[in-house]
């Protein structure tokens, strides 16, 4: 049973075991989620979607589909101006205009009475194709002569970049050792449990308002407007209880929002549509697959003098968020260690296959498992323990990265130790493997938009003596709402249980980016903690102003029942009256400085940033290359932490995704059509293949996150894929270079076999 | 559809008669369910006659529509038909062991059906009724009619039960199987033996491994090969070699490549014929 907050105020262990009220209606089965939402008169809207990799739409004939009674409107692309949209480049449109470019991509839709109409009717449309060659492997897609996906992107490249800084050309002559290798990842879920689920609402006096669980709920509002063509103050959203996010509802499924939009327009009544588990592994957007060719150079003492990365990333059909998960998979490990030369190059290219976007970590895990593998084979070949290797090498406070990150808290060194230590690095069992993997993260981005670098909350002293705070930072089961409810009351003085987090209604929610990047409780929180601490300063004039002779707030007492504390709820009724209406109100806007970030990318993109070293320990099987997951060692610089048991949870939660990724998961595909979509084939890990992990956090601080505090979300998932990787080559020998690390490449690797 | 539940033996035969055509037998429906649903579903798992778990005349009757669990947790069979236990312990998850049953195991034919593996290897019978009330009884293993299919009509037969002779004081037997992850997995290969051993010899071996065939597969020269032979480690070594040399395998993009198939299937029947001699071995 939970503790109630007065049992945990008296054992003072709030900032330890506290949990928002969120989490116990989920445990109780009684959370309300976006796939159970109801409402009078919803119709159901079902896609028909293109059986082909590429394919020309001859015609789409949906009269047959329009009679069938209990259907109340068919839609195609010619209820949408045939102009792409996209959140980074600009190359999807929600039904297609001629032409299909996946199997799954979206080609006319309806809304019906009940699910099962809805299904007949899109089975009902008659579309006519003429196949298209297609084209399934970015270094094909790349290939001169090769069929093209989008005409404004000649050479199916969406997005690239060249990146040089220093001489690495130079460094690399001057090296006493060059290590290089080549990584394959696939493609990536977030398999989130819920999948994604919308309810659009139209009505001429309000606008549109869309009823899904978001992450980001203002950035999608953003672009549905911008599609629909209706102005931002008309589309809101109104968010119920997300089952699971892990990056893949940043922006959900931009298409099945704008689609149900466009039904509910249409029809005048509300209309529901999700993803069933199939199309969201057919027609959702998974992390892309990536190639990685890494080249480093070193001296002889360990000392990294250079990088060189050529990496692939494929695309899929259309870009979604795949630009900047590119861009972090290129860049953000340079930042690992010190590397003063660096060159890289990375093309996201286009194939006929679902389009791809983001996970837990915007692909810094992906480039964790190559470029930390790569680390230990430098390690191996001059004989120089790996550990020894990444502390000689490893970013430290005040450092600035060869990116230009500035580093103003990192206690990435004992990280490393303390991972090392706890796993036994010293004293290791023999049979037994063993692999370290460090990481840097950001925590959000104030270069993202320039212009919007920050977070605001909204304080408010409510007629009762409570306080709600106004944000558009969202909880996911992440436990931000925890983290903003303490960090609240502690600027507030007053015991949590007077706090109540508000953030699910863009209508009365302050503008945010939401949860991406580890922004919530560092951003957000920071801005939580400005807008507290604003009200408690206006509650404190005001009380002088009232002629109260008490003017301290403090745990437990707010209805002045100890003489010299403040009654609020008397308090807030005094400026009630005598504003005719108005409460107090905390506005906190944390603006972080502008940063020096240039045109090629260099400079400082977050207002700090965290740091994690991970250790496993593994077994393997020499007769099958079955791999025994013995322990993680997840050690984190995270700051200090604001609520214990959340930030377990983000470790337990995210190792375990890392373990999915390196052992068990990614995209099977045959000649474009996804090979596993569903959980029997797409296998994550059960309960039964996660090993024992073992948490620790070096508290240090931070001068920029509130109390002290950086994020921990998603770099969480990022070091476990090196340090298994690692464990791996430590036992048998060699490294597994793609994932998923299986047995039978384990196998395949000591046995000597060529591939077949 | 309509869902009807027999309380006794006579009115499933009745119900069976009563609609031809229209109606299958269903049990923990685990796998009927993901494929169609008849019109008419005769669920028997409430008859005496496919939940009993005894031994009669020196054998095991197990009933047809006992689940994966109670199969598992019976400590007759754990003791003396150990690769059956192994077997239906390690199916799918609590979840679909707690429904799923040992005739729909064999009856739903699935290449690697891991209960239907043990239940070749060990040997055992089949009892079905059919309309007119009468009784038969088949070897498990001439079951098979082809993928996913068993000369049984589940739509005019009721499998009743399963009858497998306990392992003597000298004989042993283990199962043991191979997946992706630990629970939740189909196997990449599957493989259950049954061994008798005397003076530090097999007098016999019953050796089974899947997929391979649509039914389980018996590797029937080595088997032949392993009579009189040594419980040594060289005869293990043997066992790997030439059961890999045995069978063909396929490939499969979910799984495996048919090259570490075909090595899995060596390692395996290696594990369960020594895993089974160890067996026969502590007993005495
Ligand atoms: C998630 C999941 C995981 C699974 N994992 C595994 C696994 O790891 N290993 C494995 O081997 N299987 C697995 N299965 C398959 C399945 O659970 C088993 O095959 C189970 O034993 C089937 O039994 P049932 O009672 O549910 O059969 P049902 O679905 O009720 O019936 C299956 C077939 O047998 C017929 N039938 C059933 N009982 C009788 C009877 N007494 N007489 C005549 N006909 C009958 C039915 O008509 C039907 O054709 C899994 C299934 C699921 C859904």
């Amino acid at each position: 049973m939970p503790k109630d907050l007065e049992t945990l105020t008296r054992e003072k262990k709030v900032e330890t075991d506290f949990q928002s009220s969120e989490v116990w209606a989920k445990v109780a089965g009684k959370a309300v989620y976006g796939i159970d939402l109801i409402l009078p008169g919803m119709l159901y809207g079902k896609i028909l979607r293109s059986p082909h990799p590429h394919a020309r739409i001859k015609s789409i004939d949906t009269s047959a589909a329009e009679s069938i009674s209990g259907v109340r409107t068919v839609i195609t692309a010619e209820n949408f101006s045939c102009k792409p949209y996209g959140i980074v480049v600009d190359d999807e449109l929600p039904l297609a205009c001629g032409r299909v470019r996946y199997i799954g991509d979206e080609v006319a839709a309806v809304a019906a009475v009940d699910w099962k109409t809805a299904e007949e009717a899109a089975k009902a449309i008659k579309v006519e194709y003429e196949v298209l060659p297609s084209v399934f492997k970015p270094e094909e897609a790349l290939a001169e002569g090769s069929p093209q996906l989008h005409e404004d992107f000649p050479g199916n490249v969406a997005w690239q970049r060249d990146l040089e800084r220093g001489d690495a050309d130079a460094a690399f002559g001057d090296a006493d050792l060059v290590v290089e290798s080549a990584f394959s990842i696939p493609a990536i879920h977030a398999a989130y449990l819920e999948p994604i689920a919308c309810v659009a609402v139209n009505d001429n006096y309000t606008g549109l308002t869309l009823h899904t669980a978001l992450q980001s709920p203002d950035s999608v509002r953003t672009i549905v407007a911008k599609v629909l063509e209706m102005p931002l103050s008309r589309v809101r959203v109104v968010g119920p209880v997300m089952g699971g996010g892990f990056g893949g509802k940043v922006y959900g499924n931009l298409n099945l929002y704008i689609i149900s939009s466009m039904l509910a327009i249409k029809t005048g009544s509300p209309v529901k549509m999700l993803l069933t588990r199939e199309e969201e592994f057919i027609a959702g957007r998974p992390m892309i697959a990536a190639e990685i060719k890494l080249k480093m150079a070193l001296c002889r003492d360990g000392t990294i003098l250079a990088r060189e990365s050529d990496i692939i990333t494929d695309n899929g059909a259309y870009s979604a968020q795949a630009p900047w998960v590119s861009k972090t998979i290129s860049e953000r490990n340079d930042s690992v260690y010190r590397i003063p030369n660096i060159k890289t190059r990375v093309r996201l290219v286009y194939t006929n296959k679902v389009p791809t976007g983001q996970y837990r970590s915007y692909g810094n895990q992906a480039a964790n498992f190559a470029t930390e593998s790569l680390i230990d084979m430098a390690a191996k070949k001059l004989g120089i323990d790996p550990l020894q290797l990444r502390l000689l090498n490893c970013t430290r406070k005040g450092d600035l990265t060869v990116h230009g990150l500035q580093i103003k808290s990192c206690a990435l060194a004992d990280c490393l130790q303390a991972a090392a230590d706890e796993i036994g690095w010293e004293k290791k069992i023999r049979g037994r493997g063993y692999g370290l993997s460090a990481a840097i993260h950001a925590n959000g981005s104030i270069v993202f938009d320039k212009n919007f670098r920050g977070a605001s909350a909204l304080a408010r002293l409510e007629l009762d003596g409570r306080v709600t705070i106004f944000t558009g930072e969202q909880d996911y089961g992440q436990g931000a709402h925890t983290a903003f409810t303490i960090i609240a009351a502690r600027a507030l003085g007053l015991p949590p249980g007077l706090v109540t987090i508000q953030s699910r209604d863009t209508l009365i929610s302050p503008f945010s980016l939401g949860a991406l990047a580890m922004r919530q409780t560092t951003i957000g929180g920071r801005a939580v903690q400005l807008a507290a601490e604003k009200l408690r300063e206006k509650i404190e004039i005001t009380a002088v102003e009232a002629g109260s002779e008490s003017t301290g707030l403090r745990e437990g007492a707010v209805n002045g029942s100890s003489a010299n504390l403040i009654d609020l709820a008397a308090l807030a009724r005094y400026y009630h009256g005598k504003t005719s209406g108005l409460n107090l109100v905390g506005e906190g806007k944390y603006v972080p400085e502008e940063s020096d970030y240039d045109e090629s990318g260099y400079g400082n993109i977050s207002v700090t940033y965290s740091f994690a070293a991970h250790a496993a320990e593994v077994e393997i099987d020499r007769t099958t290359g079955e791999l025994t997951l013995h322990r993680i060692v997840a050690v984190h610089d995270s700051g200090r932490i604001i609520n214990l048991l959340s930030a377990i949870g983000q470790v337990y939660g995210g190792v375990t995704q890392g373990l999915g990724m390196s052992c068990y998961e990614g995209y099977l595909f045959e000649a474009g059509r996804v090979a596993n979509s569903t959980f029997a084939d797409y296998k994550i890990p059960t309960s039964l293949d996660v090993p024992v992990i073992d948490y620790q956090f070096v508290e240090r601080g931070d001068p920029e996150g509130p109390y002290g505090s950086k994020g921990l979300g998603e770099i969480v998932m990022v070091p476990v894929l090196g340090a298994i990787a690692n464990a791996v080559a430590d036992a048998a020998g060699d490294w597994v270079t793609d994932l998923p690390i299986t047995a039978e490449k384990i196998y395949q690797l000591m046995a000597g076999w060529e591939c077949e | 559809m309509s869902y009807l539940k027999a309380l006794n033996l006579r009115q499933a035969v009745a119900l069976l008669r009563g609609n031809p055509g229209r109606i299958r037998v269903v049990a923990g429906a685990t796998d009927l369910s993901l494929q169609e649903m008849p019109q008419v579903a005769l669920d028997i798992t409430a008859l005496p006659e496919t939940t009993g778990l005894e031994t009669a005349d020196g054998f095991f009757s197990l009933g047809a529509a006992l689940t994966h669990s109670e199969i598992a947790n019976s400590h007759p069979v754990r003791h003396k038909a150990t690769a059956l236990t192994e077997a239906c312990a390690s199916i799918g998850s609590p979840q679909i062991r707690n429904v799923g049953t040992l005739g729909g195991n064999v009856i739903n034919a699935a290449p690697a059906a891991d209960a239907a593996v043990a239940l070749v290897a060990l040997g055992a019978g089949a009892v079905m009724i059919n309309l007119e009330g009468k009784t038969r009884e088949e070897a498990v293993e001439d079951l098979y009619a082809g993928f996913n299919q068993t000369i049984i009509d589940s739509g005019s037969e009721i499998m009743l039960k399963l009858v497998i002779r306990p392992c003597a004081a000298n004989e042993g037997s283990s199962f043991e199987r191979f997946a992706s992850r630990k629970a939740l997995a189909l196997p990449m290969v599957n493989g259950a033996a049954r061994v008798e051993v005397v003076d530090g010899f097999f007098r016999s071996v019953r050796l089974v491994l899947a997929p391979i065939n649509p039914a389980p597969t018996r590797l029937l020269n080595l088997e032949e090969k392993l009579q009189g032979a040594p419980v040594t480690e060289e005869t293990y070594k043997k066992i790997e070699t030439e059961a890999a040399a045995e069978v063909e395998v396929r490939a499969s993009l979910l799984r495996c490549t048919a090259q570490y198939r075909s090595h899995l299937i060596g390692v395996l029947a290696a594990r369960v014929v020594r895993k089974a001699a160890e067996r026969a071995l502590e007993r005495k």
